[in-house]
């Protein structure tokens, strides 16, 4: 298994759960500093839990999880403000009455903190994350009236107004037609050469985000397999996740058994 | 008509429907968005049980209305929280069960109390210049802590999950939100009564919903739409001489159907898709 040297976000043998229920077990994983991870697995594979435990909100069992250095459960809101993170797409109502850079600016109050108001400065944060992911025309635009890829850029952009170390994202192309999916990933590996941001991009598919990836990682409760998506593709590996039917064709296409997920 | 602004009575009564209507009308803002509809209708007959034990046993009506109706919202917040029950289960449960209070304790005493009913159907016109002054305070404190933590409340009220995820406080903001419904409730027992002061926190928050596509706008169009509905409803009272509650929340419910009727996103829906 591939460790880093500077690590960003450590696990050491954490098991995630409730009691009776184990999510995922004995992870021991290190994300380095400025690295572009996968994290892969078929439904039920925990990796949402692995997003909750990054995010502080889920604090292990047994073993450790260190986050910036931090026990996970000494996790407070300022280095929750570290991490940018795009939850899995829920329905934005069509109607709620926010505005994208309403929107936006919601990710700077975590930053601020209590009892501070936004002030220009913010704003200039806000329209410039809007700005990055190519948004910045729509900033008085209703969130509801926009499709469902620019609501995940709008999205992307309040991870960023967040200037984070980590950006966290929890299945982004979900609920996208497929060349929207291509370019919310484009977005978010040129995001990460750009600003240099420590990505965990968390997804069910493979092929999409093979090319662009440092690490992949696999899971299924127990980590399989991290390291070069190279290495982790391999079909002896990928047949203990995904079952028998794995198949890997001349172009090196993954293709498993359907999980997509339903929501 | 404009005599009318010369009596004491009238004047206080206009100061304190304008009160209630716009403290109601920003609360609504969050509680429309955030969907907490049947948290304020529960908490309401929860703080209208306090006032009748008030009653019953001597002790001021208004102090025990705050604790029934913050043990209400309290205990629904950390039941939902703790993932036992949602959120609408737990609350109709406390509903009824602070509503059959009520009952009991209004059947316990030993004569007929018409203060009593007052509260459960308000009488803004009776307002005495002393509740004036609890109203003015206890307004200042709810609309002080909103503007505080107005920013951490629209966070939660538009996505309370990505709101604890980025930094935000999210679970003690929401606690804050419940607690401010209390009290935003037990102010307006006296003026509008335990059965009306829902629609008064739902309807202006709901007619601006319908009016515009930003939390700005929509805040500030709250607060209009409620303190000129609840002073005009006021002022219908008194010159048909029909009952405050019911002319305030009547007029508020008119303009929210004429909001639905000539609503930009209703003009939207029905044109075709771009």
């Amino acid at each position: 298994m591939s460790e880093s040297s500077n690590p960003i976000i450590q696990f050491d043998h954490a098991t995630f759960g409730f009691p009776g229920v184990i999510a995922l077990q004995d992870i021991s994983l290190s994300i380095g500093m400025g690295e572009f991870v996968g994290v892969i697995g078929p439904n039920g594979s925990g990796k949402t839990t692995l997003c909750r435990a990054v995010l502080g909100l889920m604090a292990p069992l047994t073993g450790h999880l260190r986050i910036f250095d931090c026990a996970c459960g000494e996790l407070r809101c300022h280095h929750r403000a570290q991490i940018g993170y795009l939850p899995q797409k829920g329905v934005v109502d069509r109607n709620f009455p926010v505005t994208v850079l309403e929107t936006v600016m919601m990710g700077r109050y975590g930053t601020l903190g209590l009892f501070k108001r936004t002030t220009k400065k913010d704003q200039a944060i806000a329209l410039d994350a809007l700005a990055h992911v190519g948004m910045d025309a729509h900033r008085d635009t209703a969130l509801g009236h926009l499709s469902g890829g620019q609501q995940q850029r709008v999205f992307i952009a309040r991870a960023l107004a967040q200037q984070p170390k980590v950006l966290l994202l929890d299945e982004p192309t979900t609920g996208l037609d497929i060349t929207t999916q291509h370019n919310v990933i484009e977005l978010v590996a040129h995001l990460h050469k750009e600003l240099g941001l420590t990505v965990l991009l968390i997804t069910h598919d493979i092929n999409m985000i093979r090319s662009h990836v440092d690490r992949l990682v696999l899971l299924k409760t127990r980590l399989f397999a991290a390291g070069p998506p190279a290495e982790v593709l391999q079909p002896d590996i990928l047949r203990q996740v995904y079952g028998k039917d794995v198949v890997i064709t001349e172009k090196d296409l993954v293709i498993v058994e359907d999980y997509h997920h339903h929501h | 008509m404009f005599e009318l602004f010369t009596y004491d009575f009238m004047q206080r009564s206009l100061l304190a429907a304008a009160m209630v209507g716009g403290l109601c009308s920003v609360i609504g803002v969050f509680v429309v968005l955030r969907g907490l509809a049947f948290v304020g209708a529960g908490t309401a007959h929860a703080a209208f049980a306090g006032v009748a034990l008030g009653f019953l046993m001597g002790w001021p009506p208004l102090l025990l209305a705050i604790i029934f109706g913050l043990a209400t919202v309290w205990i629904t917040g950390w039941v939902e929280e703790k993932g036992r029950m949602k959120l609408d289960v737990s609350i109709g449960i406390l509903y009824t069960t602070t509503m059959a209070l009520a009952i009991l304790f209004i059947g316990l005493m030993k004569t007929y109390n018409a203060e009593v009913y007052g509260y459960l159907f308000g009488s803004v016109l009776s307002v005495t210049s002393e509740e004036l002054r609890t109203i003015g305070g206890l307004s200042i404190l709810v609309l002080g802590l909103i503007l505080l933590f107005s920013k951490e409340l629209y966070f939660i009220a538009f996505d309370q999950e990505m709101a604890e995820a980025s930094g935000v406080p999210a679970r003690k903001i929401f606690f804050l939100l419940l607690t401010l419904v209390a009290l935003t409730v037990v102010i307006s027992l006296k003026t509008v009564g335990a059965i009306l002061v829902f629609a008064m926190i739902l309807i202006p928050a709901s007619t601006a919903y319908q009016l515009t596509h930003s939390l700005r706008t929509l805040t500030i169009y709250s607060i209009l739409i409620g303190i000129s509905t609840s002073v005009s409803g006021v002022l219908i009272s008194a010159v048909w001489d029909i009952p405050s509650g019911p002319a305030i929340v009547l007029l508020a419910t008119s303009i929210f159907f004429l909001a639905i009727l000539f609503s930009p996103k209703r003009e939207r829906r029905m044109a075709p898709a771009a």
